[in-house]
């Protein structure tokens, strides 16, 4: 009897093996048109994403253009919030005058640029650059010591320096005019050591916008 | 100008000059000592008001004292005797006078005569020390005028006593410093008749005289560049005359009044160039690189004075008019500006750094005899020679406060300034004698 049911179960175990040896066979044939289906599918998927992290960078890029943009109109108000409207008495025209120019300035003297004033200066050029219609005019100032004729050469110099450098950086020379007024503007008319620093200056003025 | 002075006759010589006239007073000497004047009080003929003889009296004091030649003993300063003594002595009280102390004695009378406007002045001049009468005159012109009629009575006592005529009627132009703005004004020699050419509010500075003593050429800022202009002392008719973008600065005209020197900025530095005298045909005469600026012909009109810093700081120099012959003059310090030729001597005056502040020196053309002239404790700037070459004005900070026009005798001696202003003035330009 124990024998008997011993070679049963082996038939049964025998039987389920084929069974199960036979049905791959029979899924793959049955399976197929579906699991073409599936790999559509994983594709289609595939290109949505892609076309969403398509869309999701163009809006990332169109936001960071935006933004900008933003920025730009942001430092172009900014720039047209600073300047100021100038008109001096006796002085023909009409010009504008910008905080964010910073003038520079120069010993007893001498019109060569101080090393510190670059950094001023390329501050200035990148203005200049990121407004392409700006044309300015460079005054070149000196103080009272001195005699006025000679002030008015040495203004000269001190605002063609400072022409040079800003067009060795890329400005076109076209959009830079040059004026001396020597000792006849000062910034500060007092007769003491640090009026005379704040008035050997170059100082800028915007004649186009 | 020119039109009162026709109307001034010289009506009476009273006494023949001596046909060798004595120099009293050698001025070109290095130091000279001033000869001791007495001016007894002048009288008022007739219903001449005193105060107008007060008036021409204490303007002939003052002339006198400013030409620097004269120690002046006026009438206050006179023995209780003598004090109030008026008009002109006759030749038998000279001896009086002569124990006074004076070597010079200048008296004279004012008439005011007709409608009470016009005005006789009569003067004698008299050696005391050899009791004689050297010259006497009689001037008629228009009570208006006063002050040209005694101004030419100083110039006719400087005449007989040093040989050459005075420059009393002679006009300063400088710049007066007026808020923002700069403007060209106007005064006579000794300060008096300040009047405004240009009232614009523009930048308005570095005034020269044109060469017929008519107009006074500038620069301004009028047009937002320093352009040359020229305007007639009638404060009238302003022209613009060279305006090249860039400077137009400190003109000088040869002697022959044909060409014109000029600091020009066309290049981005400031230049030499020669014009012609209506401002066209820009001609470069310095090249290089140095920075030059004020230009000055010499009184034989063959070389122009300058200041260049080719050498690296300020110094001066003489060019011949083609821009050759090149030869620096200076070598003490390292700023020296602002030259001016001696109309009548080979002397040069400009602006020095000395001792951190700035001084009027004079030095010959041929760079021998520097002279610092200005003493220590202030700036000085910006030298010119009146017209006989016996002055120099030039702009002091002494008083503080801003600078003021002063005068000095050439060799630095009788520094006064020119006037009582509150300061702000600067850049003196001398005209010639109105006669």
């Amino acid at each position: 009897m124990k024998r008997k049911s011993y070679v049963v179960s082996i038939i049964f175990i025998l039987c389920i093996g084929l069974i199960l040896m036979g049905c791959p066979k029979k899924t793959v044939v049955k399976d197929e048109p579906s699991a073409k289906a599936e790999a559509a599918k994983i594709e289609a998927e595939r290109i949505a994403k892609e076309k969403e992290k398509e869309a999701k960078e163009k809006e990332v890029k169109e936001r960071e253009a935006a933004r900008l943009k933003e920025k730009e109109e942001q430092a172009k108000r900014e720039f047209e919030r600073s300047l100021v409207a100038k008109r001096t008495p006796g002085i023909e025209g009409e010009v504008f005058e910008s905080g964010l120019l910073k003038p520079i300035f120069f010993d007893f003297d001498k019109y060569d640029i101080r090393p510190a004033d670059t950094e001023i200066l390329k501050g200035n050029s990148a203005l200049l650059k990121k407004f392409p219609n700006v044309k300015i005019q460079i005054e070149g100032h000196c103080d009272e010591r001195g005699t006025n004729e000679y002030n008015l050469a040495l203004g000269e110099r001190r605002a063609n320096s400072t022409k040079k450098y800003l067009t060795s950086l890329g400005i076109a020379a076209d959009r830079v005019s040059t004026i001396s007024y020597g000792e006849e503007k000062p910034f500060d008319p007092a007769h003491n050591e640090e009026a005379w620093a704040k008035n050997r200056r170059a100082h800028f003025l915007i004649t186009a916008k | 100008m020119v039109k009162y002075f026709l109307c001034i006759l010289i009506l009476v010589f009273f006494f023949i000059p001596s046909v060798e006239a004595r120099v009293y007073l050698d001025i070109n000497a290095p130091t000279f000592v001033q000869i001791p004047i007495i001016l007894p009080k002048w009288k008022s003929v007739d219903k001449t008001p005193t105060a107008l003889t007060a008036k021409i009296y204490e303007v002939l004091v003052n002339d006198l004292a400013l030409s620097g030649f004269f120690k002046v003993i006026d009438h206050s300063l006179l023995p209780i005797y003598l004090k109030e003594k008026e008009g002109i002595p006759g030749m038998l009280s000279i001896q009086e006078w002569a124990s006074s102390g004076g070597e010079i004695l200048l008296a004279g009378e004012a008439t005011l005569e007709g409608d009470g406007l016009n005005l006789r002045l009569k003067f004698h001049l008299v050696d005391l020390v050899e009791q004689k009468h050297l010259v006497g005159k009689q001037y008629d012109g228009h009570l208006q005028n006063f002050r040209n009629m005694v101004h030419r009575i100083a110039d006719e006592v400087i005449f007989h006593l040093t040989g050459e005529m005075g420059v009393h009627n002679t006009k300063m132009a400088y710049v007066i410093r007026q808020g923002e703005s700069r403007e060209i004004f106007i005064a006579d020699f000794d300060g008096a008749n300040v009047k405004p050419l240009t009232q614009n509010q523009s930048i308005n500075v570095s005034p020269v005289w044109t060469p017929d003593n008519q107009k006074i050429a500038f620069t301004s800022y009028l047009k937002r560049n320093p352009d040359l202009y020229r305007i007639d002392l009638s404060g009238k008719n302003l022209q613009r005359f060279s305006s090249h973008p860039g400077l137009n600065v400190s003109p000088s005209w040869s002697p022959d009044g044909k060409q014109i020197a000029l600091m020009m900025g066309k290049e981005g530095k400031s230049d030499i160039y020669l014009l012609d005298a209506n401002g066209g045909n820009p001609r470069r005469l310095t090249g290089g690189h140095g920075n030059e600026s004020t230009p000055r012909w010499s009184p034989d009109g063959q070389q122009i004075v300058f200041s260049s810093d080719r050498s690296g700081s300020p110094q001066i120099y003489i060019m011949s008019l083609d821009g050759t012959n090149v030869r620096r003059l200076t070598y003490e310090g390292n700023y020296n500006t602002s030259p001016s030729w001696s109309p009548k001597r080979d002397r040069i005056a400009f602006c020095g750094r000395a001792g951190g502040q700035f001084h009027i020196f004079t030095i010959g053309a041929d760079g021998s005899g520097l002279k610092k002239l200005t003493p220590n404790g202030s700036n000085n700037e910006s030298p010119c020679w009146s017209p006989d070459g016996r002055y120099i004005a030039f702009s002091s900070t002494r008083l503080g406060g801003g600078s003021r026009i002063y005068i000095m005798n050439a060799n630095g001696f009788n520094q006064r300034p020119l006037t009582t202003s509150k300061g702000g003035e600067s850049s003196p330009a001398w005209s010639k004698r109105f006669e």
